[in-house]
This record gives C-alpha cells, sequence and structure tokens, in this order.
C-alpha cells in the first residue's frame, strides 16, 4: 500500500466532511422547505458542498506531505483549517450578497472556538483513523 | 524425441541457465509481519484533555444553540 499516498491522503481527509454533509444538507432541507424559513440558503449551499471536503482533502495531503519531514500533532494541524476556512466562507457569503441572521452572526465568537475544538477531535480522531487505515501515514495515529 | 535427445537438451538447458543462488530469506520476516497486526490493533486513548474539550464544546453548544447553522455551514 506504498502507491499514491497523496491520493489516499486526499480521499482520507474529504471522507469525514463528504458524510456529514448528508446530515447538514437534511438540516438545510428541513430549516428551508419544512419550516419554510424565509431565507435562500441554497445560494450559499455550494461553500459546504464544494470548498468544504475539498478543503479537508487538500489539508490531509499537505499534512501528509509536511509529516514526511516534521512530525506535529494531526488535531492541532486540523485545528487550524477553520481559522482559514471561517474567513473564506463569510467572504463567500458577502460575495453572493447573503444577508447573515444577526444572531448567528453575533455568535460567531462563541461559535469560532467550538468549531477549533471540533475539528481538533475530529481531526485527531476520524481523521487519524481513517489516515491509519488507508495506510497514508500509519503513526498519526498514536500522534 | 527419444530418451537420449531429452537428456542432452535437460543437459543444454540446465547448461545455459545458471542455478539461482540466495534463496534463504535473508531475515526473519514474521517479527515484521507480527508488527505490523499488532500496529493495526492499537487501541486509541483518549487523553482527559480531549474529553475535556469535548465536554466543553458541548456545554457551549448546549447553551448557544444559535451557533449550530454556522457550525454546518462551515463543516
Amino acid at each position: 500500500m506504498n502507491r499514491h499516498p497523496y491520493l489516499r491522503a486526499y480521499l482520507a481527509g474529504i471522507a469525514v466532511p463528504t458524510v456529514f454533509l448528508l446530515v447538514t444538507m437534511t438540516a438545510y432541507t428541513l430549516i428551508r422547505y419544512v419550516y419554510n424559513l424565509p431565507i435562500p440558503i441554497e445560494r450559499v449551499i455550494v461553500f459546504p458542498m464544494a470548498a468544504v471536503p475539498n478543503a479537508w482533502g487538500l489539508w490531509n495531503l499537505l499534512y501528509v506531505a509536511l509529516a514526511e519531514k516534521h512530525h506535529f500533532s494531526l488535531g492541532i494541524f486540523g485545528a487550524v483549517l477553520p481559522l482559514l476556512l471561517v474567513p473564506v466562507g463569510y467572504m463567500v457569503l458577502r460575495i453572493l450578497d447573503f444577508a447573515v441572521p444577526a444572531e448567528i452572526f453575533h455568535a460567531m465568537p462563541i461559535a469560532a472556538p467550538i468549531a477549533v475544538i471540533l475539528y481538533y477531535l475530529i481531526w485527531k480522531y476520524v481523521v487519524g483513523f481513517l489516515n491509519a487505515e488507508l495506510g497514508v501515514y500509519p503513526s498519526v495515529v498514536r500522534g | 524425441m527419444t530418451e537420449r535427445e531429452m537428456d542432452e537438451l535437460k543437459k543444454l538447458l540446465k547448461g545455459a541457465v545458471p542455478p539461482v543462488g540466495g534463496t534463504e530469506l535473508r531475515r526473519d520476516l514474521w517479527p515484521e509481519m507480527r508488527r505490523r497486526l499488532e500496529e493495526r490493533t492499537v487501541r486509541v486513548r483518549v487523553p482527559w484533555w480531549d474529553w475535556a474539550l469535548l465536554a466543553g464544546a458541548s456545554l457551549l453548544l448546549l447553551l448557544f444553540p444559535r451557533v449550530i447553522p454556522a457550525l454546518l455551514y462551515h463543516l
């Protein structure tokens, strides 16, 4: 299993948000069409659907590439990702002229640390497990 | 083809193909195999601070459920 380690790293990275997307899409569909929330979520759904899974795959690929020379925690590396995704996500909202509800916008100071914690835990345990299972970088699961 | 010709052919073939040497393994592969098998069954230990982080994040989500849509957008 020494062939195409970067491809396997990419696939291990996109697996988690791709599966989780099912939950996100179900929640969005229920909110929008069952509870008739008057917010055009479909205009910005492209970000969690396309950008986030690819960002995870590329981030894991970058980790594997860097970890060949420097060993550091996968959890901490993953915890840095929301610090990039949040501004990009906000930029997408601005470009698409999507009005963020004020209460969600004001919740961002609380949402940001929660996102960092969740990313840390998911990357450390779930992505680490997938990396080990796919033989990407077996030592990360112990790190 | 007669028996004599078959013997001659065997001799010719044996002469043309040099005997293969060094077929013995240079080292025992079983310890390596065993190490890899054990590596795959390593139980992941979750340190107390990770449990604390999970509890803290869960508590914040319970206290501020309005952050959930923002989190879903970025996950």
